[in-house]
């Protein structure tokens, strides 16, 4: 299994597009944090923030769209047309050449896919944090450790979210336009707990609640519990996205 | 007739045509005959439009392809793959190619029967097989019946019957009056189906002229090619 | 004319074209829906007219990025569509024809599902419009990048992530985004219509040098 995990990390680690979702995931909430400075000092004077010690955990959402990425482009890649004369085959048939136990493949994928955004997100974390100590620490006091530990949870179940969709759906594009523009501004699951109280169910909110302190969400969830229920949605969508891998022809 | 004439291309600062300089005439099967990564399928691709050469003009009809009005009327080109999106039908792809050069998509069905795919017209090409897939370019190919064929190892992929019938058609072809131009890498088939023969080596062309001069002292052609192309150190790559 | 015609069939023959108008629509119609129960709970969300649009022309995107790079994919056709219609710059104008021709339908209904609700049925033209424009943007960048994924990573991330953060940051940035017109036509319509002319016509000359 070490083995299999180590060339599903060469895999991943040699595809251009994981590279850019690395990056971008790691580099953009600090980089915002940084640009933001001086209208977040505004804001903290004038009293308009009512929680501070959400500060640097809600900017590290801006990142998200590097799991997001790596999450889709682990399987993404397998389904890529191989060649002009046989436009039927894909990376895939190569892949199980190799590794034909179904199951144990995914199972390295997803170990190679946990380790490498798991460690994106304690940097981009450390950095996020630390330099929000340094803009703003007067006013902002110092996370609790459960709190960043929750916050590096979140970055890696969207990782998998998007990594279980992909399964399911074998085409990247579906994922990422669902994701991106549910991680906008305004996104849909929240305009959606406007609607209906269940709602504040879908994974991306209830996760939230695992770290967010100031919430608008109807329905308060505790920690512990908005982290068991994201997990449980993700165990879910990884059990479907699993058999079906396991059945469908490669 | 096709005419090349010095052709060069750089790709990625690496040189891989030098001069290149030939014809294909009318009437006659010319077999482009090289190694693998000879340049075979660069100069192919210059001639038929694709790709921009750093040198030379490629010629066919004496006019660049881009400057022919409803090309596939003129010439019909087979290259590796069916060039057809695997989601769409084979049908589909033949009559939007048809539309595109003014062809009445009668001939969509025409070309099928013409290749043996009539059964095969409603499935997506990303189910076809190789030999299939061929079949679907050279329909392709031969859409708006053309007076010039050029093909890029036309037999790759297929079965014996399917090898027996592409010669037999080129053949035809040539006696029809048409300009055959044909690339391949394999020996045995070419020699039964071309009349003339330009040997390619590392993007330079090392001899051409009628089958029989080629071969000349040689007991066959294969023989000739590797006497021809014989590398420095000796290896089969 | 001829390429016109090709390319429509191409466009017409592509099932991914279809689902993804069709699943446009309808996520546009529960958006809409959202809005409007959102509304008659007393919670305005929004200018429910064009909000919902500010999230589905996410789907438009996704159409001009699956046209183009479905030249790319899945069996080089690219190859196909040179060797029949060889001129690059008029093969370009076709296909930004044919696509905007197929795009208007869709986009007149998609906007009018969001507006006629609310009662708006004059910023129809408009909406539409841009989300045709939205369109041949999207296709203009797949056919430079070729790519799809990377290709919806750009878009989806510039018209999501860092269209809505830059107009935060910088109010005055607005009239230069070409996303702006989704919630704001008045100011966002001159760039909507710059950006994509522009990506247009480098789409066009990057196509029309390299190899294919």
């Amino acid at each position: 299994m070490v083995n299999l995990v180590r060339a599903e990390l060469r895999k991943l680690l040699g595809l251009p597009t994981a590279w850019v979702g690395l990056v971008l995931g790691t580099l953009v909430a600090p980089v915002v944090v940084l640009l933001n400075a001086p209208y977040t000092r505004r804001a903290i004077a004038a009293g308009t923030l009512t929680d501070t010690s959400d500060l640097g955990l809600r900017d590290l959402g801006i990142g998200l769209i590097g799991p997001m990425v790596l999450g889709v482009i682990v399987v993404s890649s397998e389904y890529t047309s191989t060649g002009r004369d046989a436009p039927g085959a894909r990376q895939l048939t190569a892949t199980l050449a190799a590794v034909p136990h179904r199951l144990r493949l995914l199972a390295a994928k997803t170990i190679a896919l946990v380790l490498v955004v798991a460690a994106q997100a304690a940097v981009t974390t450390a950095a996020t944090l630390t330099l929000t100590q340094a803009l703003h620490g007067e006013h902002v006091p110092v996370p609790a450790p459960a709190r960043v530990a929750a916050a590096i949870l979140y970055w890696t179940l969207t990782a998998l979210l998007a990594y279980a969709i992909t399964l399911i759906t074998r085409n990247g594009i579906v994922p990422l336009t669902l994701l991106i523009i549910n991680s906008s501004v305004v996104s849909v699951s929240y305009l959606l707990t406007k609607v209906t109280d269940l709602a504040s169910y879908l994974p991306d909110i209830v996760g939230a609640q695992m770290f967010i302190r100031e919430s608008d969400f109807p329905v308060e969830v505790p920690p512990v519990t908005a982290g068991l229920v994201m997990t449980a949605w993700i165990a879910a969508l990884l059990a479907v996205g699993a058999v079906l891998f396991q059945r469908r022809d490669a | 007739m096709i005419t090349i004439d010095r052709v060069s291309k750089t790709k990625s600062g690496t040189r891989i045509l030098h001069d290149v300089t030939f014809e294909a005439r009318p009437g006659r099967v010319t077999g482009f005959l090289g190694p693998n990564g000879a340049g075979k399928t660069s100069t192919l691709r210059i001639l038929l439009g694709l790709d921009r050469p750093q040198g030379g003009t490629a010629l066919i009809c004496g006019r660049p392809y881009r400057t022919l009005d409803r090309p596939l009327t003129t010439v019909g080109a087979l290259l590796d793959g069916s060039g057809a999106h695997r989601a769409r039908t084979a049908r589909a792809h033949l009559r939007w190619v048809a539309a595109s050069n003014g062809l009445p998509d009668s001939r969509a069905d025409e070309v099928l029967e013409t290749v043996g795919l009539t059964g095969d017209a409603r499935k997506r090409a990303g189910r076809f097989s190789l030999g299939m897939s061929r079949r679907l370019g050279l329909a392709t190919a031969l859409l708006g019946d053309p007076e010039v064929l050029v093909l890029d190892e036309p037999v790759n992929g297929l079965d014996p019957a399917g090898i027996r019938w592409m010669r037999g058609f080129l053949r035809d072809s040539a006696v029809q009056g048409r300009t055959v131009l044909l690339s391949s890498h394999l020996m045995g088939e070419l020699a039964e189906t071309v009349d003339d023969v330009v040997v390619i080596d590392k993007g330079r062309v090392v001899t051409h002229g009628r089958l029989a001069d080629i071969t000349g002292g040689h007991r066959t052609l294969e023989d000739a090619f590797f006497a021809l192309t014989a590398t420095e150190a000796g290896g089969p790559w | 004319m001829n390429t016109v015609r090709a390319e429509l069939r191409k466009l017409l023959t592509l099932p991914s074209l279809r689902r993804t108008a069709l699943l446009t629509w309808a996520a546009t119609v529960l958006l809409t829906y959202a809005y409007a129960s959102a509304e008659a709970s007393g919670e305005k969300l929004g200018d429910a007219a064009l909000a919902p649009l500010g999230y589905t022309q996410a789907g438009f995107l996704v159409l001009g990025l699956l046209a183009a790079t479905s030249e790319y994919q899945e069996g080089d056709q690219i190859r196909a569509t040179l060797l029949a219609m060889p001129r690059r710059l008029p093969l370009q104008a076709a296909k930004a024809l044919a696509l905007a021709a197929l795009t208007l339908p869709v986009a007149t209904a998609t906007a009018a599902t969001s507006t006629l609700p609310a009662g708006e049925a004059a910023r129809i033209p408009a909406a539409a419009a841009y989300l045709t424009l939205t369109t041949l943007l999207a296709a203009a960048v797949a056919t430079v990048v070729r790519r799809a994924v990377p290709a919806t990573i750009a878009l989806l991330g510039l018209y999501f992530i860092a269209g809505p953060l830059l107009r935060a940051g910088s109010p005055a940035s607005a009239p230069y985004l070409p996303d702006t017109a989704a919630l704001d036509p008045s100011h966002g319509a001159a760039a909507t219509i710059a950006w994509t002319f522009s990506a247009l016509t480098l789409a066009a000359l990057t196509f029309r040098r390299r190899d294919a």
